[in-house]
């Protein structure tokens, strides 16, 4: 049985999230969403995004400095919904 | 306070703030005060590459066939780029070597600006490709006043730290007159000096290198000059984890994770921090136009470079708790990205043959089981 968290990326779309199946950014790509990345691997920052609402896994350890109220969807995954900023 | 290259004082590096603490004697890195330090030196380590691995000799006949416009473009570029390593790769060994105070924090100075140094040799493994004799443009570099202005911004606030920093440690605080010129030195103020001298190096990790980066994948997108691309991948990679540090060490200061004082200096000096950062981006608008006055290339123009700029600018200001001060919200070359994942460095379609770049990549690929007890 898989688990999908529901996950509203910029207030105005709405993401069905397998966390199995990949990244956060993975998935705001999947949905056709403009994505922000460099790096994909943790450490440039440049995928930073807001996180609203709700709680993350990291699937690989960030060396970016994640901010209060931030996350890094290039390498975490939806623990429970989101509400995130991503832009 | 001298500098003591073994510190007799047994100090405990748990306790000490990352600058202007005990300096460090024993290089241990079995405990660390902030492991992040510890992690960048081992990713950087595992980026290691040589710019020799990388075959540049198909770039010589490109280059040839380039117009006027677009070899003043990809020279000056390297011009630019050689002036900014030519900084790194000396400066922060020797404006925070001599003050810095944990040993983890030490160790990726050192490795940093080292991997700055592996970048310098890789200009001069492109131009000596490029031409018989490159000396006219390493010359040009001291000389040129696009690079020069440049120059003076990038060296003055490690200038005025190293100076401080010296007088300090062999004067101690208070008024001390240096031919002929009076100097008044405190450790708060070397700490104000410290704060400006890494957001201005920040700046320059995370927007000064952009415009050149773009052009370079602009060639590469129209499969020209793809050795060179090689490399600046390479380098793109290593700038962002340079960047990655220097955010940290903002951060850790903001939030008051180290020296107390340096959070209400982070405070006090905000407005300046944000200048500081506003004219990097200017200046690098300013590169643009210089690089297209002769022209500009297919795919690139001034326009949309400095598009780009306030693009990056935004991410990475809002990356040390600024607002984004550009309305440019979305990428305005989505290509560029493509050039900067940092796993594509491995696995890049549009390349004929693989080098062997990849030697030095081991443990560069973390699983989550291998981080089975981690938690944020
Ligand atoms: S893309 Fe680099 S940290 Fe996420
Ligand atoms: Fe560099
Ligand atoms: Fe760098």
């Amino acid at each position: 049985m898989t688990t999908t968290f529901k996950v509203i990326v910029n207030g105005q779309h709405q993401l069905a999230v397998d966390p199995s199946q990949g990244t956060l950014l993975e998935a705001i790509e999947a949905a056709g969403i403009e994505s922000h990345y460099h790096c994909r691997n943790g450490f440039c920052g440049a995928c930073r995004t807001q996180l609203i609402e709700g709680q993350v896994n990291y699937i690989n350890e960030p060396l970016a400095f994640i901010r209060p109220g931030d996350c890094l969807p290039c390498c975490c995954v939806p623990a429970s919904n989101l509400k995130i900023e991503h832009r | 306070m001298s500098y003591s290259t073994f510190n007799q004082t047994a100090s405990n590096p748990l306790l000490e703030p990352m600058f202007f603490g005990n300096s460090v004697n024993v290089a241990r890195y079995d405990q660390q005060k902030h492991v992040i330090f510890e992690k960048l030196i081992e990713k950087q380590l595992s980026f290691f590459w040589r710019p020799e691995e990388i075959d540049v000799s198909r770039d010589r006949v490109d280059f040839n066939s380039l117009t006027d416009s677009e070899k003043h473009i990809f020279i000056s570029n390297l011009k630019y780029q050689t002036l900014l390593d030519s900084v790194q790769g000396r400066s922060p060994n020797i404006a925070l070597l001599p003050i810095v105070s944990i040993p983890e924090l030490e160790t990726w100075i050192e490795t940093w600006s080292f991997s700055e140094t592996i970048h310098s040799r890789s200009y001069t493994h492109i131009l000596r490709n490029l031409f018989t004799d490159p000396s006219e443009v390493f010359e040009d570099i001291v000389i040129n006043t696009e690079i020069q202005k440049r120059a003076t911004d990038i060296s003055r606030y490690y200038d005025d730290l190293i100076f401080y920093t010296q007088l300090w440690q062999t004067h101690g605080e208070g008024t001390v007159e240096v031919l002929g010129e009076q100097h008044t030195v405190s450790l708060r103020d070397l700490k104000k000096k410290l704060f400006l001298c890494i957001n201005s190096v920040n700046a320059l990790e995370a927007v000064r290198f952009y415009v050149s980066f773009a052009c370079t994948f602009a060639f590469a997108e129209r499969d020209l000059m793809e050795g060179n691309s090689k490399i600046i991948r390479l380098i793109a990679r290593d700038e962002n984890l340079h960047l990655s540090s220097t955010q940290q060490i903002i951060n850790l200061w903001q939030y008051g994770k180290d020296d107390p004082e340096m959070r209400e200096i982070a405070e006090e000096l905000r407005e300046d921090a944000y200048q500081i950062f506003m004219s990097a981006v200017e200046q690098e608008k300013q590169w643009a136009h210089y690089l297209f006055k002769h022209g500009s290339m297919i795919g690139l123009n001034e326009e949309i470079l400095c598009q780009y700029v306030e693009y990056i600018a935004n991410m990475r200001m809002q990356a040390i708790g600024f607002d984004a001060p550009f309305k440019q919200r979305s990428n305005p070359l989505p290509w560029m990205n493509k050039y900067l994942v940092s796993d594509n460095v491995q696995v890049a379609p549009q390349e004929a043959e693989i080098s062997s770049y990849l030697v030095g990549q081991i443990d560069n690929e973390v699983s989550a089981a291998d981080l089975g007890g981690f938690e944020l």
